[in-house]
């Protein structure tokens, strides 16, 4: 199996590859190639064009900046998994990391890559929501920043526009307060996740994000979580779940089937549990 | 072709090849290291696994172009390695083997645990080894192969390495390489497809079970009998489906034409016929219909019924759908089916969007683009729609 011919450029720095993405529509940017890898070869895409990123050390740069963590978008899954990045999330991010997909993939699978593939089952995307992460989008025409739940429009829709790649990824710092649980449920360890639970609580300042992932669309993302837990967050809030409120949400998202709602709900429920613990 | 250099077991080669060669294809075609074993050929089944830059990666889906300057280990490469000595006695001791296709893929990924594991705790072997599938000797000689030699190991005060001895950030194998591209640039050989109407199109459309059925619902300000008169007409229908066409004209009972999807990268013509039936008595209908994507050498069965109930005083119709359809070839290794159906689910609220518009007297010109791709900018308003839909539903009465 091989994918259809296409040229190759490997741009000298960031603007060549943006320019190489302008002037070419078919182009396709590579950088680990662990989502474009399998459908280049299934032939599902043919770019007459790809461009490797994958040499740029401008998107490998990882460091703290303020407040917030800067990843750039060629920092890989095992790098965080290793605690090769800096850390501002008292180790939420190397937790997710450390169970995407194996090894041999987290070894070259990039943050970027994995997010502008925008697969609603990927763990970054509902894990970087619920962290309130937010993304540096770069075309010619100069960079934008988005908020992580706004990036994700569909089933491997992204808001990249023609032109514009992922830049950097902005972890803002957890409160040493805030509590912390990422769940998933898969078939078989690996695998894309089929539901995916990721909950940020901080009782002391009576907030909570959450996140319910991998429902096909792109996750819901409630950033005042209060409605969740009886109407406010509180330190018994594990107690407080209310299981009917997020069975709720899925219904308005569209998601029909009961048997896959009780499966969200009690990932998110686990993802509850494992913050409280 | 590219000249692609590299240094493969110690040994620095360069060699022609293209772009799209992988780096297995590379070590066994172009170097005779028939050690890499390929299966999936994407990614899942770990035979073709190999240590770049000393840590383990898909040779599979890893081009050897994007490698340029990096160390590569094969199975070869490993004959004096201390771990892999290790493994090959307890794999030998503890029937680790019996085809041995995976066993090269499944060495170097023991051996990246064996590094970097504390303790020879099995759960975590066994989530480790996750990644290389083996379909004949099973896991339990393979784990313990695996056990005994950290545990040996660890006796022996010899302490975990968590990187596996990584120390720089980015994809393994990448930034050796001097900036470029194709140095004989060379127009990739295009495959072209024959146009849509070679007589492609089956002349009997058969009856089939959906693997997956997806229900779908949307509501239109008219009344049902206006509404039902509306699918009878096949053009119109088919102009308000968001990138179908017809190749031939439509009777009363078939119709010949092709669908344009787009699911992210991935944009796929299903080029086929379909089949129409309709009982205006219930108000219903289904049309059957047959497709093949050559490009993907995917193929496509599906269904859709409709049928149409009065609301709010019968001035106005619910519309129910139920989407079924049985996908096959290399579509289907990616089309889960939480992708098609969100998908599904973006076709059914731009054609309820575009049948309102149409029935409400609105040119073909003005209706929706002629494919997906215009999706991400009216998703939010479509979706709010579908969704309302969906949250009424759920609604006690």
């Amino acid at each position: 199996m091989k994918p259809a011919p296409f040229f190759y450029e490997r741009p000298r720095d960031l603007n060549a590859a943006l320019a190489m993405l302008a002037a070419n529509g078919s182009a396709k940017i590579i950088a680990g190639g662990q989502s474009l890898g399998p459908m280049l070869n299934l032939r599902l895409v043919q770019p007459e064009l790809v461009v490797d990123i994958s040499g740029l050390a401008d998107l490998k740069r990882a460091e703290i900046c303020g407040d917030e963590l800067v990843l750039g978008a060629l920092v890989t899954h095992a790098d965080i998994e290793d605690g090769r990045t800096p850390d501002v999330t008292c180790g939420a991010m190397r937790g997710v990391a450390a169970n995407i997909a194996y090894r041999a993939v987290r070894n070259r699978g990039t943050i970027g890559g994995s997010l502008s593939h925008a697969d609603p089952a990927a763990d970054w995307v509902s894990a970087l929501a619920a962290l309130g992460a937010r993304l540096t989008l770069r075309s010619l025409a100069g960079a934008r920043t988005l908020a992580i739940e706004a990036f994700v429009v569909g089933a491997l829709e992204s808001a990249l526009q023609a032109g514009e790649i992922v830049e950097a990824i902005h972890v803002p710092a957890r409160a040493g307060s805030a509590h912390w649980g990422y769940a998933k449920s898969c078939r078989k360890t690996g695998e894309f996740a089929h539901a995916i639970g990721a909950v940020l609580v901080d009782p002391a300042a009576a907030t909570a994000r959450i996140v319910i992932g991998a429902i096909d669309t792109p996750p819901i993302v409630v950033t005042d979580a209060g409605e969740l837990f009886g109407g406010r967050v509180a330190a018994d809030y594990k107690q407080r779940f209310d299981a009917r409120v997020a069975d709720i949400l899925l219904v308005k998202a569209g998601i029909g089937d009961a048997v896959q709602r009780h499966i969200h709900v009690s990932v998110l429920k686990r993802a509850v549990h494992e913050a409280a613990a | 072709m590219n000249s692609i250099a590299l240094n493969v077991n110690r040994r620095a080669v360069e060699v022609l090849a293209e772009p799209r060669t992988s780096l297995a294809d590379f070590v066994r075609d172009k170097l005779d290291l028939t050690g890499t074993h390929l299966g999936c050929e994407h990614g899942v089944c770990g035979a073709c696994t190999v240590l770049l830059d000393g840590v383990p990666a898909r040779s599979c889906i890893t081009y050897a172009v994007a490698c340029e300057g990096a160390d590569i280990t094969t199975i070869e490469g490993l004959d004096e390695d201390e771990v892999t000595v290790e493994l090959r006695a307890a794999f030998t001791r503890e029937h680790a083997l019996q085809c041995g296709y995976c066993t090269p893929g499944m060495l170097v990924s023991a051996r990246d645990l064996v590094l970097r594991l504390p303790d020879a705790d099995e759960r975590r072997i066994r989530v480790g080894l996750s990644g290389n599938l083996c379909r004949c000797t099973g896991y339990v000689g393979i784990v313990r192969a695996v056990q005994s030699v950290i545990e040996t190991r660890r006796a022996r005060n010899i302490a975990p390495q968590p990187g596996g001895g990584r120390t720089i950030l980015g994809p393994a194998g990448s930034g050796w390489a001097a900036p470029g591209g194709n140095e004989q640039p060379l127009r990739p050989v295009r495959q072209e497809f024959a146009a849509a109407s070679d007589g492609i199109a089956p002349a009997v459309i058969p009856d089939f079970t959906p693997a997956t059925v997806l229900e779908q619902r949307f509501t239109l300000p008219y009344a049902p009998a206006k509404v039902f008169a509306m699918f009878d007409d096949i053009a119109g229908i088919a102009a308000c489906l968001p990138g179908v066409s017809l190749t031939a004209p439509p009777s009363r009972e078939r119709v010949e034409g092709a669908i344009r999807v787009r699911l992210g990268p991935i944009a796929a013509v299903f080029e086929g016929a379909a089949r129409v039936e309709r009982d205006p008595a219930k108000l219903s209908g289904r049309i059957v219909g047959i497709g093949t994507d050559r490009r993907s050498r995917s193929a496509t069965q599906g269904e859709i019924r409709y049928r149409l109930l009065p609301i709010d005083d019968g001035t106005a119709t619910a519309v129910e759908l139920s989407i079924g359809y049985a996908l096959t070839g290399m579509l289907a290794q990616v089309g889960r089916p939480g992708l098609v159906r969100d998908l599904a689910r973006r076709l059914v609220a731009d054609f309820a969007d575009n049948l309102d518009r149409h029935m409400s007297g609105a040119s073909p010109g003005q209706l929706a683009p002629a494919e997906l791709s215009g999706w991400s900018i009216v998703s939010d308003i479509l979706r709010a729609r579908v969704a309302r839909f969906f949250g009424r539903r759920g609604e006690p009465g």
